[in-house]
């Protein structure tokens, strides 16, 4: 839920209550109010038929459709009721004053009768009133409201998006807009300390793998060499041949990890930034030809449906890298006789291989240094820089299985 | 094949340099070793190279700067850069400045071996360079084979590694060695023994049918070795 909403919905419901509860204590007011009001009125004219009665003699002549007398044995004390008239087929509500008079010796009772209908619809429209003003009292309040958190935190939302984009291993800085409320001052400031100190330890950290990674290789250059002149020693037995074979195997496997490792920090170093636009096609091809040998080998059956003219935006070497791994990893996890099959169009890559399935969760191919117990030439590192390199130009990898090993970049 | 070719070795990690100019020595070259960009062009004013190995992270500069006096000097020069940077950039700008080839450590003897041949031929070009041994002759830059004069159809991959079995013969070249040559040094890519194995296997064959010796042997299960004697 947004800010906004979340404040304009706490100030909807307290106003709402409120105002529900001060209507209907007001309903109740005016109700009192009114009807102490009729009753003075109803008071005043019993003090008019009294003092009207003291000028004319016969009580019978002060009868009318209000007022009503009838002979009484007994003297009783003056009462309000209410009271309802069915006049012309429609109920009315009357107050009614009741009280006992003298007149000529004889008691009579006498109810004066004041129509409510007038007061009821004066309480109902003062309600509605009410009601009208407060409602857009508080609608106006309501937009006012919004209107302002909104431009106060607009600041606050561009900083959020700003943030959501901030990626450490891009250029781009964090550059957040400069605002007049303190607080969020406050916060975009903690931020971009904060961002700032994330990028010196990521480039920090980068330059130092980098610098170990170089640093790693001439001492690997001197075993490596060191081993050579082991092996071209004539006087070695088979079992120490078999050890100086192992330490040369060893040595060369350490030195591509290393290798590895220094061209993905490489890529995130923004390295390789020259681009052309490059046939997809042309690219798989060359690389199948590349492994022609080991497709022959492996007896694995080659299916290709690509679009010719499908062209991508792409620094060479990484275009290498990337299909050169793809097709590499289609056929070095296939099996004997598998079916390799190439699909591209326009927007879509997708490749399939038969092969064991992995174990473990689909994402976890892309990590680096996953590798499936089966393969053990592999060092875990191809497909994690493929991915680098899809995050690099925004290309969309996924990975499946069905049957088959599902590989499918979006462009 | 050639008659001794000089190479000029500039690198100042000693041990290295020590294994490197053996290598070279008993692969039939004459190996100077300096370890300074100082030395180098104290003994160049004097001596002349057809190849030289120049390290780029030396202690009194980063040797770029020698590729274009030693070129300028004497363009039949050869200059391989051996470094332990393999950035991209330093590759491009030592090509640039003119070098031949660039070598990224750590690197195999036996490869370093072929590049500098293969520089060697590459720079001396006039004359139809054919390796003749035994009843094998080899045509590199037409990447043909005859057997007892009689053409043998061989795969690029076979041709290659015939070559380089040549190049080094009589030298251990380790499977670790095979596969890492053969599949050209790409990222998390080695051909595995089993490839190297079956390669090797079709090779053979391809000879004996042809009627050559055998002069492929296995060592030990470490490797292989291309006897000529």
């Amino acid at each position: 839920m947004r800010l906004t909403t979340k404040t304009g919905l706490s100030f909807i419901s307290a106003s709402a209550i409120f105002f529900f509860l001060g209507s209907i204590l007001m309903y109740f007011s005016v109700r009192i109010i009114l009807a102490e009001d009729l009753k003075d009125r109803l008071l005043d004219m019993q003090s008019n038929f009294i003092s009207n009665l003291s000028l004319i003699d016969d009580i019978e002549l002060l009868k009318n459709n209000k007022v009503f007398i009838t002979a009484q044995e007994k003297y009783s004390h003056t009462s309000f009721t209410d009271t309802v008239l069915i006049k012309s087929g429609s109920y009315n509500l009357f107050r009614k004053i009741s009280f006992s008079q003298y007149s000529q010796n004889k008691i009579y009772r006498i109810e004066i009768l004041q129509s409510q209908s007038q007061t009821d619809l004066l309480i109902w429209r003062i309600v509605i009133l009410n009601v009208g003003l407060a409602m857009l009292f508080f609608l106006i309040s309501f937009f006012v409201n919004h209107l302002t958190v909104k431009r106060t935190l607009k600041v606050f939302y561009s900083t959020i998006s700003r943030l959501e984009n901030f990626d450490v291993s891009k250029a781009e800085s964090l550059d957040l807009e400069n605002a007049e409320i303190d607080e969020i001052m406050k916060l975009n400031d903690v931020f971009k300390q904060m961002s700032s100190k994330i990028r010196t330890d990521f480039d920090e950290q980068k330059e130092y793998t980098e610098n170990v990674s170089h640093e790693l290789q001439t001492p690997l250059a001197i075993i490596s060499s060191k081993a050579e002149e082991l092996l071209q020693s004539n006087h070695l037995n088979e079992f120490e041949m078999k050890q100086v074979g192992i330490i040369m195997n060893t040595t060369n496997r350490l030195a591509k990890i290393n290798q590895s490792l220094i061209f993905l920090t490489k890529i995130d170093n923004r390295f390789y930034t020259d681009e052309e636009d490059l046939n997809i096609s042309e690219l798989l091809n060359e690389k199948l030809s590349f492994f022609k040998d080991l497709i022959d080998e492996k007896r694995i059956i080659v299916t290709l449906n690509m679009d010719n003219e499908t062209d991508i935006r792409i620094n060479k070497y990484l275009a290498d890298t990337l299909f050169l791994n793809l097709i590499k990893n289609s056929i070095m996890h296939n099996i004997e006789g598998g079916i390799l099959e190439i699909n591209l169009n326009k927007d879509t890559l997708i490749i399939k291989n038969n092969g064991a399935p992995i174990k473990g969760d689909s994402h976890d191919v892309f990590k680096r240094f996953f590798r499936t117990e089966v393969n053990k030439e592999s060092l875990g590192i191809g497909l994690s820089i493929v991915k680098r390199i899809c995050d690099l130009y925004n290309l969309k990898i996924t990975y499946g299985y069905k049957v088959l090993h599902i590989f499918k970049i979006k462009f | 094949m050639h008659n001794k070719n000089k190479i000029l070795l500039v690198e100042d990690e000693a041990e290295l340099a020590a294994s490197v100019s053996k290598y070279l020595d008993e692969s039939g070259y004459v190996c100077t070793h300096v370890d300074s960009l100082k030395s180098a062009r104290e003994i160049l004013k004097n001596k002349s190279f057809n190849t030289i190995l120049l390290d780029l992270g030396l202690p009194d500069g980063d040797g770029l700067s020698l590729i274009k006096e030693v070129k300028e000097k004497d363009y039949t020069t050869g200059v391989i850069i051996i470094s332990a940077k393999d950035a991209l950039s330093n590759k491009v700008n030592g090509l640039d400045l003119g070098a031949d080839d660039y070598l990224t450590k750590p690197f195999f003897m036996p490869e370093l071996n072929a590049r500098i041949n293969s520089l060697i031929r590459r720079l001396n070009f006039e004359g139809n360079n054919e390796i003749v041994i035994g009843s094998l002759k080899v045509i590199p830059e037409q990447m043909q084979l005859l057997v007892n004069d009689k053409n043998v159809d061989l795969t690029n991959t076979e041709f290659n590694l015939l070559l380089y079995f040549i190049t080094n013969k009589n030298r251990v070249l380790s499977k670790t060695n095979l596969a890492d040559y053969m599949s050209s040094n790409y990222h998390d890519y080695s051909f595995s023994d089993d490839l190297v194995y079956t390669h090797i296997k079709n090779l053979k064959k391809k000879l004996e049918k042809a009627g050559s010796e055998d002069y492929i042997k296995n060592v030990y299960g470490v490797g292989y070795k291309f006897i000529d004697s």
